[in-house]
């Protein structure tokens, strides 16, 4: 037996040696497979942690889900799997979860699998948490997204007529009886999206959306303030309750195609159908006006009063969409749509129980032609595009584009009681409109470095409406028609630095005659006065058109430069200026919009970066009306002339963003990496009024002070936020966030909803001003693996 | 030194193994070679462009673009052209270099670089309008928007969208930021929900062809036929939004009543013209009968006529109801 193995000594030997040398020369490539396989496989990451906000405040929360002040979890996740990650395995089967923002309203999970190249199914569930208000206060009981509201029996009335104060002397006890209610509704979003690949040329998808919102938003509401209830009421005061409107509905939307391609052409065919549902058709609420007529006490004084919602309504449309390549350089793009939007949601009731005596029915007699509208719309869409690039360094194309809404819900009259009781007969008008849009464009390489695009394009737009009882007309501008030339030109003065401008001019001209109508009662075509007979212009005084119907002439230029100084240095500056001028002697007159941004990033480092950026932006608008008051006379062409009886309105909207960004990586032997994001925006909107035919006196009355300027609409919003991470171990990072924002609003609104000082005829609401300074601590742990 | 060592430890590495007959070296080695290059399509460029690469390369497997078992998956000269004359010599480009900035070497024109990725995704329904769009017609590349390498392109994902969109889209960014806006700084909205960058047949690139069909998408309630409609609501919900931010809530252009002056004049207002008023009595009427007018203050015109969108109710064709 051979006990001693020279061959195998070597070979040990050989083995340590090995061993050594593998430590030395293996490992470094071993980390290389690691490195390459960190790039290769996905990086799967679980965040957890908390975070903690200082304030309640529902504006600040209004979608990032920190409604109120206190703590929140905070939790995300991001895991990716599947064979078709292992380039070992004959598979393309891969699959993802995610989640974030989970212990918050604003949470999302969603989660994917596919077999890449055959089939996929992606599952997704989002949450939204949309804030109205949390300070809004009303005396009206109910459920917030309920639709039936009640005022407290000792609430009493509000027996003030029009003209003198109201809620100014709420009593004691009325005004305790008001509470808060938070306004916000809340989405919830479901979705699955499938999609299968038959084979190469042929593929379908089918999408599904289910959309649940509810809570309420707040609304305005005018009740019969002049009723004749029972016992004789003729009260007005607190006429207009806000109410919360409930939003209780479901959408769901469906998207299914099936998709060809061919060697030179593809084609989809499809169908979208959106269904939307609302639980309720109506809104009811108690009015606390009323006369202390005899017989009237407590909650018997209330008015009932009810208004619509919106309808539950569907719309099924048909697509189809292709493109088609005839050479290389000349392709055809082109698609078709047909919808049919129906709405038969039954009317809101129109017989309303009072709580003494008969109910009280809106409807005159037999003026209810039917009891749902049976709604249907159809939409209509086409469209052609023909580029061609057979000529070098040319582009040409050729469009057309056809948009219809033809409403053929039918037209009936509608005789009910107004908001003073009184007789009111109408007619609806299912509006009607179509598009046509022609353009053309070419497109020229000039040199290397210089391009220019020059476009035209062609719009006619239509307005009709169907078989109006009475025939008569029913839109302002039954066509318009625009031209508009675009001029674009782009430079690359040098290798870095890009310039472009542009300048467009468009001249719109609207067929905007005076047309005969009665607004809300459109079967009344004999001309006369406002009340009984059509008038003039819908009503509108001669001559006076509204800003989307009237003839415009637009100019607009714009321009920007773009300049990599370095690699490490880019700098940006862009700016816009429009002018619109209408042709109407009343109505808007002209409008500019202007804007700047100055931007510049410097990456210092590796991973370090900063950035700056500044936007200034600027809106005007003019506008001439003619006064009131100047009854039926005023409505031929001569009677309204400047400065006898017509004032001027000014708008003008102010917007400066500036903000910082900074990024620093590598920190602490690359283990710290920090996030800097300073902002701050000032926007303000203002109203300047000038009453040129007025004397002082009437300027300065004292229930309309028809002169001046209000106080602008003012927001002003401060943010800071500092984040950290850091690498504690190959794996596991800390996260620490601070987030200081602070708003400061000003806005007339809120004025006239504080106890005490609202109109005569409006209940309080006392919302407040949404200001708020909020600071927020976030602090996590993100494992990697 | 440190490299002076290695190369003599391992010559006495590769000496010993000469010696050691009948052990084979440990099979990770083979793969440690070249973990880059084990899938051979594109092993020709990962050899050199391997996870050492400054920009993560290699991520493009994490990607769809990586997924090698979908027979459609294209290597790394499907986009970057064959590159014959880069493989014989680093100092010549690839035949496609993607980008804007200038790096090692100059990006190609962006028409050129865009038909690397047309030659598949062309005949996508969601790019048929891409030829003649406004951003083709703006002569961007789809790596102006898209990071293909990465295993998370940003624009691809709802919560990081708009910042891609934002660096060109400053104005928008701006009022993204308003104190009326969509939940799009928040991630909860993105740009595509409204959108669709390749082109389409609406207007401003919008994902449906009119703007009411779009903004129907989420707000079907508005969608009607209501009994009363509103005629400018039916064609065109910009008349009085703009949808990416205001100073008004909700997303409006202008505060009423001065909103529903542009479009109703004198004889449509109960009192007309308004200033001061619209403060209501804390702009100096205190005294009675100094009532401000609910025309003017609050929601103005809206205190009544509050279903501007449109009235389903029989006795509603003021939209009072």
């Amino acid at each position: 037996m051979k006990t001693h193995n020279e061959k195998m000594n070597i070979s040990i030997l050989s083995l340590a040696v090995q061993c050594a040398l593998m430590t030395i020369v293996v490992l470094p490539l071993s980390a290389a497979a690691d490195d390459a396989a960190a790039l290769t496989r996905p990086t799967n990451t679980i965040e957890a942690g908390s975070i903690y906000s200082s304030q309640n405040s529902a504006r600040f929360g209004q979608y990032n889900g920190l409604n109120d002040g206190g703590f929140y979890g905070l939790g995300g996740f991001d895991i990716r799997g599947g064979d078709g990650y292992d380039q070992s395995k004959n598979s393309a089967l891969r699959w993802k979860l995610n989640g974030s923002n989970l212990g918050t309203t604003s949470r999302t999970v969603d989660g994917s699998v596919g077999d890449q190249g055959k089939w996929k199914v992606n599952l997704g569930y989002d949450e939204l948490q949309h804030n109205i208000t949390d300070s809004y206060q009303t005396p009206l009981q109910g459920s917030v997204g309920g639709n039936n509201f009640t005022l407290p029996t000792n609430f009493g009335t509000v027996n003030t007529a029009t003209g003198k104060p109201g809620t100014r002397f709420l009593t004691p006890a009325q005004a305790s009886d008001f509470q808060t209610e938070k306004e916000y509704v809340s989405r919830k979003n479901g979705s699955i999206n499938t999609s299968y690949t038959f084979n190469d040329q042929l593929s379908a998808q089918i999408d599904y959306n289910h959309l649940d919102q509810s809570g309420a938003k707040l609304i305005g509401t005018g009740t019969q303030g002049g009723i004749n209830l029972p016992g004789g009421s003729t009260g007005k005061a607190e006429a207009i309750n806000m109410i919360m409107n409930p939003t209780s509905y479901q959408t769901d939307n469906v998207n299914a195609a099936l998709n060809w391609k061919g060697d030179k052409g593809h084609l989809t065919s499809g169908y979208y159908g959106s269904i939307f549902h609302d639980d309720y058709n109506s809104l009811s609420w108690q009015g606390a006006q009323a006369t202390g007529a005899s017989g009237c006490a407590g909650s018997n004084c209330y008015t009932n009063n009810t208004m619509s919602t919106a309808p539950s309504n569907s719309l099924h449309q048909a697509n189809l969409t292709g493109g088609y390549n005839f050479t290389q350089t000349t392709k055809l793009a082109g698609g078709f749509s047909y919808g049919y939007n129906t709405q038969n949601s039954s009317y809101a009731p129109t017989l309303i129980p009072q709580a003494i005596g008969t109910p009280y029915n809106m409807m005159q007699a037999g003026g209810l032609p039917t009891s749902s509208l049976n709604g249907v719309v159809e939409t209509t869409h086409g469209d052609l595009k023909l580029t061609n690039q057979s000529i070098k360094d040319l582009t040409l194309t050729a469009g057309f584009k056809f948009n219809e809404r033809d409403n053929n819900t039918s037209s009936n009259t509608y005789k009910y009681k107004d908001l003073g009781n009184a007789a009111f007969t109408g007619v609806n008008t299912p509006y009607s409109n179509s598009k046509a849009q022609y353009e053309a464009s070419a497109a020229y390489r000039l040199t290397k470095a210089q391009n220019v695009t020059l476009t035209y394009n062609h719009e006619n737009i239509k307005r009709w409406c169907n078989g109006v009882v009475g025939g008569a007309e029913c839109v302002a501008s039954p066509s318009t028609n625009e031209d508009k030339v675009d001029l674009t030109y782009r430079l690359k003065a040098f290798e870095a630095v890009n310039f472009n401008a542009g300048y467009s001019f468009a001249d719109r001209r609207a067929d905007a005659a005076n047309y005969l109508a009665n607004s809300g009662n459109y079967a009344n075509t004999t001309v006369g006065g406002q009340n009984s007979n059509s008038v003039l212009n819908g009503g509108n005084y001669a001559g006076y058109v509204a800003y989307p119907y009237a003839s415009r002439i637009q100019n607009m230029g714009k321009a920007g430069v773009t300049w990599q100084v370095s690699q490490k240095l880019d700098v940006g500056v862009n700016g816009r200026y429009s002018y619109d001028s209408y042709d109407a002697t009343l109505g808007v007159q002209n409008g500019r919009s202007a804007g700047v941004n100055v931007d510049t990033t410097y990456s210092y480092a590796e991973n370090s970066t900063v950035s700056a950026y500044w936007n200034w932006q600027n809106g005007q608008r003019n506008l001439n009306s003619g006064t009131t008051g100047n009854g039926t006379a005023a409505y031929t062409p001569n009677q309204i002339v400047a400065p006898l009886n017509v004032w001027n309105n000014q708008l003008e909207d102010n917007s400066n963003t500036v903000g910082l960004m900074t990024r620093r990586g590598g920190l602490l032997n690359g283990k710290l990496e920090v996030i800097g994001d300073a902002s701050y925006a000032l926007d303000t909107t203002g109203y300047s009024t000038q009453v040129p035919y007025s004397t002082a006196t009437a300027c300065g009355n004292s229930t309309q002070l028809t002169c001046g300027s209000l106080s602008p609409i003012k927001n002003e919003i401060m943010s800071l936020k500092l984040t950290g991470h850091y690498k504690v171990h190959k794996n596991g990072k800390v996260a620490l966030t601070y987030m200081y924002q602070k708003l400061n609003s000003n806005d007339y609104f809120y004025y006239g909803q504080q106890f005490g000082t609202t109109p005569n005829s409006l209940m309080p609401t006392n919302l407040q001003m949404q200001s708020y300074a909020v600071n927020v601590v976030a602090l996590s742990y993100n494992y990697s693996f | 030194m440190t490299i002076f060592i290695n190369i003599i430890m391992l010559c006495g590495f590769l000496m010993a193994s000469a010696h050691a007959e009948g052990v084979q070296p440990p099979a990770a080695t083979a793969s440690a070679k070249s973990p880059a290059q084990m899938i051979d399509r594109d092993s020709e460029c990962t050899r050199c462009h391997d996870e050492n690469e400054t920009k993560p390369i290699l991520s493009i497997y994490q990607t769809a673009h990586g997924n090698k078992a979908d027979a459609r998956t294209p290597s790394c000269q499907s986009c970057h052209g064959e590159s014959v004359k880069h493989l014989a010599s680093k100092s010549d480009a690839p035949d496609v270099i993607f980008g804007a900035k200038k790096t090692v070497y100059t990006p190609n024109k962006a028409q050129d670089q865009n038909v690397a990725c047309l030659s598949c995704h062309e005949k996508d329904p969601k790019r048929t309008h891409w030829q003649g769009g406004a951003h083709q017609a703006a002569d961007l590349s789809c790596t102006s928007c898209h990071v293909v390498h990465s295993a998370h392109d940003k624009v691809r994902e709802k919560p990081t969208q708009a910042l891609v969109c934002f660096t060109c889209h400053q104005d928008q960014k701006a009022q993204a930021n308003k104190f009326s806006h969509h939940p799009i700084p928040e991630g909860k909205i993105a740009c595509s929900d409204c959108h669709n960058s390749h082109g389409s047949a609406g207007p401003k690139l919008l994902v449906k062809n009119t703007v009411t069909e779009t903004c129907y998408t989420c707000h079907a309630e508005k969608r009607g036929p209501f009994l009363w409609e509103h005629q400018p609501v039916t064609e065109d919900c910009t008349n009085c939004h703009t949808p990416h931010g205001s100073n008004i809530t909700p997303l409006l252009k202008s505060r009423p009543p001065f909103m529903c002056d542009e479009c109703h004049d004198g004889t449509h207002n109960s009192i007309s013209p308004v200033a001061g008023s619209a403060a209501g009595i804390q702009g100096g009427l205190t005294g009675a009968p100094a009532n401000p007018s609910t025309s003017f203050t609050g929601r103005a015109c809206m205190n009544c006529h509050s279903m501007v969108h449109g009235s389903n109710d029989p006795a509603g064709a003021l939209l009072q109801r």
